[in-house]
């Protein structure tokens, strides 16, 4: 076997460790946590190996406290973050408007879990869009949607540097799959791979090297209409300037594709398998999947779905949350096959998306057939 | 070996987590891809619990899958349960003590029910004489082990679960019972060290499921 590199190993272990895991190795200093489930586990391991590295924890009365703890954690210049599900993330929404208004780098793991409501402990993709949008505002977020334990490792780290970058905040969007499910990743220090610290500092009372205008004054409340918009016009620049830098995303394809099959989070690995599956058919299907959902990858989506015909096939397990992004980015375009496989709250295999595009295009050559 | 997809059922409290966990680790350590999930829901004990294990020797895509090539069931409910997973190809081990013989539907795998053929009788038919080649045959099988009966009067019955592990070890040929102790002694590293019998019971235990099924096999073979 060959040698590790120093400060790396690889390991077996759920989602929810690698969440905890990684925020260590990023140099987190705080989680403020509400217990949900699938998530408990974050706060679980995080609790148990923290405090030998000096790092805090605090389990909140509820998900409204964890979030504006952070948030003062963060004014005082500690990488504080928080983890959360289903009705937990609708609770989270008030303080993460707040960090949004004040531009604050907190950051978030968010497990979706089945909804409206309790629901299910389980899994789906329904927190798409209150992840993305769920504030009063307009969504100035920075969303990263992971497919592997790798994923959830490196995005982790990602999230703190780019929120502290960027001073949005920014969440890992996974699902009870990939917290409960095990599967081996690298673990590694970023420092010693060249990522470095966060790049993170006393918020309250600082004035930014290269800054104009002192971050000192943050406001999340305005007496006059105009005084608010010039603000958020400013965040808004901001975010659009920041959006080509920060868009990621993966793409399996050629040219000349028949369809393309798009899905974000855990059921981008099915998709993929199925396209991968496919194409060893000897169909030319292709495979697009957006990694940051919040800015979406739009030029590069557009860019797939003409290799790929205009045709495309959204699948994911929410009844269009992502269906709508894609809708939207490719406004203008125009989508002259959409297709979607919604199983809301459901988990999606790579069999039923293989199945979901060769019904279709059984389908067509059923209709092309009399005219041979 | 391609990919293995295995599920692993029973009652709450049985520990069909733990060996499929176990087995998924054993998997990783030899070097292989493996994906392990629970089906998980509110119930602590008492429902019908459900593992995913995949091995392959390349990347694993979704992490559940419809049709498993081994389905492993524990319990009456815990078959019904996982039925839907079986396909033409799908082998099926089922613990004889606790249950009655299945009651499989045909229109789910075909041929397959335990009341038409015995195990060994399937395995004459398909000329199947390796374990390594147990789950690629093709056929459809279905294996009882009376593995809760053996527990009990051989070791304990907490490592019931252990019997039914070296069974699965012993049909798939995905992992050696050497790789499944390194992966018990990785989990359970201080309880061995507290009280080494659990050790013993445990290895012991494997040992046990692993050679109850090799005997299966012989038989078959020389029918």
């Amino acid at each position: 076997m060959e040698k590790e590199p120093a400060g790396e190993c690889r390991d077996f272990m759920t989602g929810n460790e690698v969440i905890a895991r990684a925020a260590l190795a990023a140099g987190a200093d705080f989680m403020f946590g509400y217990p949900i489930t699938p998530q408990n586990e974050i706060m679980h391991h995080w609790r148990r190996l923290a405090p030998q590295q000096g790092r805090g924890f605090l389990q909140t009365e509820d998900e409204l406290s964890a979030g504006f703890a952070a948030i003062g954690a963060i004014i005082s210049g500690k990488a504080a973050f928080s983890a959360t599900a289903g009705p937990g993330t609708v609770l989270f929404q008030e303080p993460l408007s707040m960090a949004e208004m004040m531009r604050l780098p907190v950051v978030v793991a968010v497990q979706q879990r089945g909804g409206p409501s309790t629901a299910t402990v389980i899994y789906s993709q329904q927190e798409l869009t209150l992840t993305c949008f769920g504030g009063n505002g307009e969504g100035l977020r920075l969303v990263y949607s992971t497919s592997s334990h790798q994923e959830l490792y490196d995005y982790t780290i990602k999230a703190f540097h780019k929120a502290w970058r960027y001073r949005f905040p920014t969440f890992i969007l996974g699902d009870g799959y990939q917290a409960k499910m095990r599967e081996a990743l690298q673990l590694y220090d970023p420092v010693r791979r060249g990522i470095g610290d966060i790049p993170k500092e006393a918020i309250f009372g600082s004035v930014r090297a290269g800054e104009t205008e002192p971050l000192l004054h943050l406001r999340n409340s305005f007496s006059v209409e105009e005084e608010l918009s010039e603000v958020l016009e400013r965040h808004l620049a901001d975010y659009a300037r920041a959006a080509p830098a920060l868009v990621e995303h993966e793409f399996i394809g050629v040219p000349g594709g028949e369809l393309l099959v798009v899905a974000h989070g855990i059921v981008g690995r099915a998709a993929r398998q199925a396209v991968q599956e496919l194409r060893g058919m000897g169909r030319p299907v292709n495979f697009f999947r957006p990694i940051t959902l919040r800015p979406f990858p739009e030029d590069a989506l557009r860019e797939a779905l003409q290799m790929s015909g205009g045709a495309v096939l959204v699948a994911e397990s929410a009844q269009g949350q992502l269906g709508n992004l894609v809708r939207l980015a490719a406004s203008g375009e125009g989508l002259p096959d959409f297709r979607s496989y919604y199983r809301p709250g459901v988990g999606i295999t790579a069999e039923e998306i293989k199945e979901a595009v060769l019904d279709e295009r059984a389908l067509d050559a059923a209709v092309l057939a009399p005219g041979e | 070996m391609g990919r293995r997809k295995i599920i692993a059922s029973g009652e709450g409290g049985q520990g069909v987590q733990a060996l499929a966990e176990t087995l998924a680790r054993a998997a990783h350590n030899a070097g292989l891809s493996a994906l392990y999930i629970p089906n998980f829901g509110i119930e602590q004990r008492g429902g019908v619990s459900l593992a995913f294990v995949q091995v392959a020797d390349g990347p694993i895509g979704a992490p559940k899958f419809l049709t498993a090539d081994l389905v492993v069931a524990l319990s009456p409910r815990s078959l019904r349960r996982s039925e839907q997973y079986l396909g033409s190809h799908s082998v099926v081990l089922y613990d004889s003590s606790l249950i009655e013989a299945p009651q499989i539907s045909d229109e789910v795998v075909g041929l397959q029910s335990y009341e038409t053929i015995a195990p060994e009788a399937f395995a004459e038919k398909t000329g199947y004489r390796e374990r390594q080649g147990a789950v690629e045959t093709g056929s459809r099988r279905v294996i009882a082990l009376a593995a809760s009966d053996l527990a009990r009067q051989r070791l304990h019955p907490r490592v019931f679960n252990m019997i039914i592990l070296g069974a699965i070890v012993s049909i798939t040929g995905v992992v050696t019972l050497e790789q499944v102790k390194e992966a018990l002694e990785e989990k359970l590293d201080r309880r061995f060290r507290k009280d080494p019998r659990l050790r013993e019971h445990n290895f012991a235990a494997l040992e046990l499921g692993a050679a109850a099924i090799d005997e299966k096999i012989r038989e078959g073979a020389h029918r």
